[in-house]
């Protein structure tokens, strides 16, 4: 039954050229503080505009939580505070500091004081990670006093073209024990990791009972965070669970140590307009035209924050972003005579036939069939008891794909979960 | 957003070349007429599937094929032109169009065209196969389980059950070459099935099950009709022994997790 499991799921092939070797080191230019995908964060700026900012500073915090901040991933200039109305944050660009010398001047936080509970979770937020937390259900960022009933650790990554984690924890493994060890104290739960089956697991010395393994196989969505939480610890209205990936787990290890939060990331460029793929190291909120300048192949092409199933076309690196997909730009079609659009576009949604590539493309994890037929028909009650709040669209974005509903399913999930969520609200 | 191919139409076509085995091999053995009825139930389907396209801008499907294939093969015989044409129109209409068109339909309307046509004029003879036919569907379910878009475990229970039966030695011959073309063509339809891998498990169970209980009790019956009758009911049980797959789903998860 085990190897049935670990067996579930598809590898879809995209067409990326071959990963150029090393590991490339690029701070860019220009980066932005971003809110979370899909969140909107009223927001109190810190600095003004021309205002210089170390790496890490706070450069805003919510307004109706001062405690959390958002950061500066680089230092350098504070070049604009874009606000939407109410003071929701759309984002916050800053210019690298070229004029600095004796290298960054990185934000100095006093860790001594965090022995405490509470006192762990303000030096967190205070610190920028909470932006890099995912939770579940509804996503989003987490709330400033919510305490998850479990944390996900995502040790493995199975999307298409994703950075492996293994290689980011290369001799980091000390720093991820830490940072796994300060996540024990933020829950009172466990702290569930995922690991690629086959390697054996590090060694914890302090917490280790409340960290449990979840060994995953090699094909998608086996180490997609949904699929993840659905089998190992659902998350539900009253027990959100957070996810989070397992380099930002090994940077809150240095923190713990430090004082100082890396805002260094592994981010993977692939893509068909490509004209080699590459690693490189950059920082959060980077711009992705200098990451992928001198590596696109001429002519139109689309820049995606994400993966192929999942990307969405950005200008810049979101906070959990850590892949950068090139694709070729194609003109939108001419609208198709009325008879072929009748033929083959009328009838929205399309009908799902169910196949073994439905199912898979779930991992087997759960009755993909009823799942997908509560979603069409906007069924609450029945979706919650098939585990939607543990999904989110990055979950589902492969059955997206493989159905080829362009998106339907992910935002039928979408209109589904704000539903769910108004309803429930406080 | 680049996309996959697993679309309706593209499981339509799969569908129609995992049964082309068994319709060239029934075309071959039944010449002309096989022929002639086959094209005319592409006709009648074909119409109707263009009238809703035009009033209720429903996409046509290749699925419509499969439709005609499967009442050209196991409708009864010497119907005339008019009540092959209404039974077709009728299975085709309520059975699948009303609801949507394929895949969103409840029932396979093979099933409710042959049902309709076996309830509504039972002096009409049923067709009988021979066993080279019946040998022709094995093909056709390995095909549509290897490409993933038969139920596997329904095939699986449904032939296991009928195994078990003919060694206690109750299914006869016709009777189980019959069950298995209906098997294939009518019961092990990737949409009206049942969906959830216990409620398939049950679902084929079910259908040579209902097939050994009418072979046993129902005197006078012909082995299509036995095939059809119990096709119908088992399609119609399929949402019933889903949902009990999902309570026996959720409530294990319930008991695991705490919640759902």
């Amino acid at each position: 039954m085990n190897t049935l499991r670990l067996r579930a799921g598809l590898n879809p092939g995209f067409a990326s050229p071959p990963l150029a070797p090393g590991l490339g080191e690029v701070v860019t230019e220009e980066a932005v503080v971003l809110p979370p995908p899909g969140a909107k964060l009223h927001i109190t700026p810190l600095v003004q505009e021309g205002e210089r900012v170390r790496a890490g500073a706070p450069v805003a915090c919510l307004r109706h939580a001062p405690a959390v901040c958002l950061v500066a991933p680089m230092q350098g200039q504070v070049a604009r505070i874009d606000l939407m109305p109410g003071r929701i944050l759309n984002e916050i660009v800053l210019f690298r500091d070229s004029e600095t010398e004796g290298g960054t001047e990185v934000e100095q936080h006093d860790v001594s004081a965090a022995g405490s509970l509470p006192a762990l979770r303000r030096l967190l937020q205070g610190a920028g990670v909470w932006p890099w937390i995912g939770r579940r259900p509804f996503g989003g960022m987490p709330g400033v006093d919510e305490v998850p009933a479990s944390i996900l650790v995502m040790g493995s990554d199975t999307r298409p073209f994703a950075p492996d984690p293994q290689l980011v924890l290369e001799g980091r493994h000390e720093a991820f024990a830490r940072g796994l060890d300060a996540l024990t104290r933020l829950t009172d739960g466990t702290v569930f990791v995922t690991w690629p089956h086959g390697l054996p697991t590090p060694r914890i010395a302090r917490g280790g009972d409340r960290i449990s393994w979840l060994l995953t196989g090699p094909r998608h969505p086996q180490a997609s965070p949904g699929i993840c939480l659905h089998r190992a610890a659902p998350a539900a209205l009253d027990a959100p669970v957070w996810d989070l990936h397992a380099e930002d787990v090994a940077h809150i290890g240095d923190f713990m140590k430090t004082g100082r939060l890396s805002m260094t990331r592994h981010v993977h460029i692939a893509g068909s307009a490509l004209a080699e793929a590459r690693m490189v190291r950059t920082t959060t909120g980077a711009d992705l035209r200098q990451l992928v300048q001198g590596l696109v192949t001429p002519g139109p092409h689309k820049t995606m924050a994400g993966g192929p199933l999942d990307g969405r076309s950005a200008r810049w690196l979101g906070p959990r972003d850590r892949q950068v997909t090139v694709t070729p730009r194609t003109d939108p079609r001419p609208e198709p005579h009325w008879l072929i659009r009748a033929l083959t576009s009328s009838a929205f949604p399309r009908p799902v036939i169910p196949t073994a590539a439905l199912t898979q493309a779930f991992a087997s994890a759960l009755p993909a069939v009823p799942f997908l037929r509560a979603l069409g028909a906007g069924d609450e009650e029945a979706a919650m008891r098939l585990g939607l709040l543990s999904l989110l669209e990055e979950d589902i974005a492969l059955a997206d794909y493989v159905l080829g509903t362009g998106g339907d399913l992910q935002r039928q999930l979408r209109a589904l979960l704000d539903r769910i969520e108004t309803e429930n609200a406080p | 957003m680049t996309r996959g191919l697993w679309t309706r139409e593209t499981v339509a076509a799969l569908m129609l070349a995992a049964l082309m085995p068994l319709a060239l091999f029934w075309l071959w053995t039944s010449g002309l007429a096989g022929a002639m009825g086959l094209t005319f139930a592409i006709v009648i389907i074909g119409v109707w599937h263009l009238v809703f396209m035009l009033v209720r801008a429903q996409p046509p499907s290749l699925s419509a094929l499969i439709t005609a294939l499967a009442i050209a093969m196991l409708a009864p015989e010497e119907l005339g032109v008019f009540r092959l044409a209404l039974g077709v129109s009728f299975g085709v209409v309520m059975g699948e169009l009303v609801f949507g068109g394929w895949g969103r339909n409840v029932v396979n309307p093979a099933t409710v065209a042959l049902a309709f046509l076996g309830f509504g004029f039972p002096s009409a003879p049923w067709p009988a196969f021979d066993a080279p036919i019946a040998w022709a569907a094995i093909p056709a379910a390995v095909l549509g389980a290897a490409l993933g878009i038969m139920p596997f475990a329904l095939i699986v229970a449904a032939a296991s059950v009928a195994a078990a039966a003919l060694m206690l030695g109750l299914l006869t011959e016709p009777v189980l070459f019959a069950a298995g073309i209906g098997l294939v063509l009518l019961v092990a339809d990737p949409v009206t099935s049942a969906a959830t891998g216990l409620g398939r498990v049950l679902n084929g169970a079910l259908y040579t099950l209902f097939v050994v209980f009418f072979a046993a009790g129902w005197s006078g019956a012909a082995p299509v009709q036995i095939t059809v009758a119990s096709a119908l009911l088992a399609s119609l049980a399929a949402p019933l022994l889903d949902d009990i797959a999902i309570q026996v789903w959720v409530s294990r998860r319930r008991r695991r997790h705490g919640r759902a």
